[in-house]
């Protein structure tokens, strides 16, 4: 009797341990060369790191006013696209990064984004779009991209905003991050 | 028995969702009451003033009152995006809009946006609040300055459009809507009259929906 209870105590704080540490898990996303994995390291560091392109992803674990995020930099290239959804199950916000500058590719980026957003698996998650290259002239505002990207009226379910970024300098991204703490608290 | 039992408790706890959108102009307090609403409400507070910037996009809150749940959406109110408003007029129970009363260069452009709200033909039968904001500084205008404005401001719109034949003729709903208007003062910041607001929501759309449901039976 003794040793049942004993037993069932310890499975029982294991539980509790468990979802205690549990990480919160942050999708990043977004195309080729948008800046995620150096958005990844200047969260994490703090520190503007050389990269190249990721195939694979990276994960780090950001912490960020005591709560641990676990970040997972997805490849952005076309034949890896296809693998983000592996990741979606128990994400708890996204990330989604855009390069400002690159006007050729919005469209690319918006369709990524709107096939993603359908999935069921994501249905209420909290959405950061990080307009990221605001430093480079010609850069479309967070405004613009926002109109383009058509989130408003179709997304109800769901907390989204657009920012903008620019990784290399560190700007706009806590509060960014701010706001999808929130974000994230709430549900 | 267990899931009669369950039923009814079910039956007896069930709580109805109203929406609620937040509209005004871009740096009239929206974000600001959305987040000082969740902290009176809610547990976890919600971001404080010094972390909220323009809104390009939305936010949502949720707090839980007796049998009801009221949700909030915050849209962003720059110029560029206000032409997404209309997109939430059809599920929404109430309207809520913000008027900076400290900014008295911008009051003319807040009355323009406002009186297209007031008069979007989907929401007309939903009410509608209007919330002087920033109430905290000396400087702004009072309830009863805002409506006076805006009325003043209305007038002259109206005079206007008379001398331009053809387009002077107003609804007569409208003209009851702006009759029975509502004004409170709020300080979003401060969170003084935010309870006062919410209380009327909550007033509100109970009973815009027990009209709803006797107009359905007659």
């Amino acid at each position: 009797m003794g040793l049942s209870f004993s037993s069932l105590y310890n499975s029982l704080t294991s539980l509790v341990h468990w979802s205690k540490e549990q990480d919160v898990r942050i999708l990043m996303l977004g195309l080729d060369a948008a800046g995620k994995t150096t958005i990844l390291y200047r969260l994490q560091i703090g520190e503007v790191v050389s990269t190249i392109p990721t195939i694979g992803f990276n994960v780090e674990t950001v912490e960020y006013k005591n709560i641990k995020f676990q970040v997972w930099d997805i490849g952005g290239q076309s034949s890896i696209r296809p693998y983000w959804r592996c990741y979606f199950p128990n994400s708890s916000a996204i990330i989604y990064v855009i390069d400002s500058s690159d006007r050729d590719r919005l469209s690319t980026s918006r369709t990524e984004l709107l096939t993603m957003l359908s999935e069921e698996e994501l249905a209420g998650v909290p959405l950061l779009v990080f307009c990221n290259k605001q430093d480079v002239e010609g850069a479309l505002k967070p405004e613009e991209i926002s109109e383009q990207l058509g989130l408003a009226g179709g997304e109800k379910g769901r907390d989204w905003s657009v920012r903008g970024s620019c990784a290399t300098k560190g700007e706009g991204l806590e509060e960014g991050l701010d706001w999808l703490v929130n974000a994230i608290q709430k549900k | 028995m267990y899931h009669l039992l369950k039923g009814l408790h079910e039956y007896l706890t069930r709580k109805e969702e109203f929406s609620v959108i937040i509209l005004g102009l871009d740096g009239a307090g929206k974000t600001t009451l959305l987040e000082k609403i969740k902290t009176l409400y809610n547990d976890t507070p919600g971001l404080s003033p010094d972390k909220i910037g323009p809104t390009v996009g939305q936010n949502m809150g949720k707090i839980t009152l007796p049998s009801t749940i009221l949700k909030f959406w915050d849209l962003g109110g720059q110029r560029g995006i206000r032409s997404i408003w209309h997109r939430y007029y059809d599920d929404c129970h109430a309207v809520v809009y913000v008027i900076d009363a400290q900014d008295r260069e911008r009051l003319g452009e807040g009355w323009e946006v406002f009186d297209s709200v007031l008069s979007a033909p989907q929401i007309l039968g939903v009410p509608l609040l209007l919330l002087a904001n920033k109430q905290d500084s000396p400087e702004s205008l009072s309830v009863e300055e805002i409506r006076n404005d805006y009325e003043d401001w209305y007038r002259h719109k109206l005079d206007s459009a008379r001398r331009t034949p053809g387009t002077g003729s107003e609804g007569e709903h409208r003209r009851e809507r702006i009759a029975s208007l509502d004004v409170m003062g709020i300080s979003a910041l401060e969170g003084t009259g935010v309870r006062a607001a919410v209380d009327w929501l909550f007033i509100r759309v109970q009973n815009s929906r027990r009209r709803e449901e006797q107009s359905n039976n007659s």
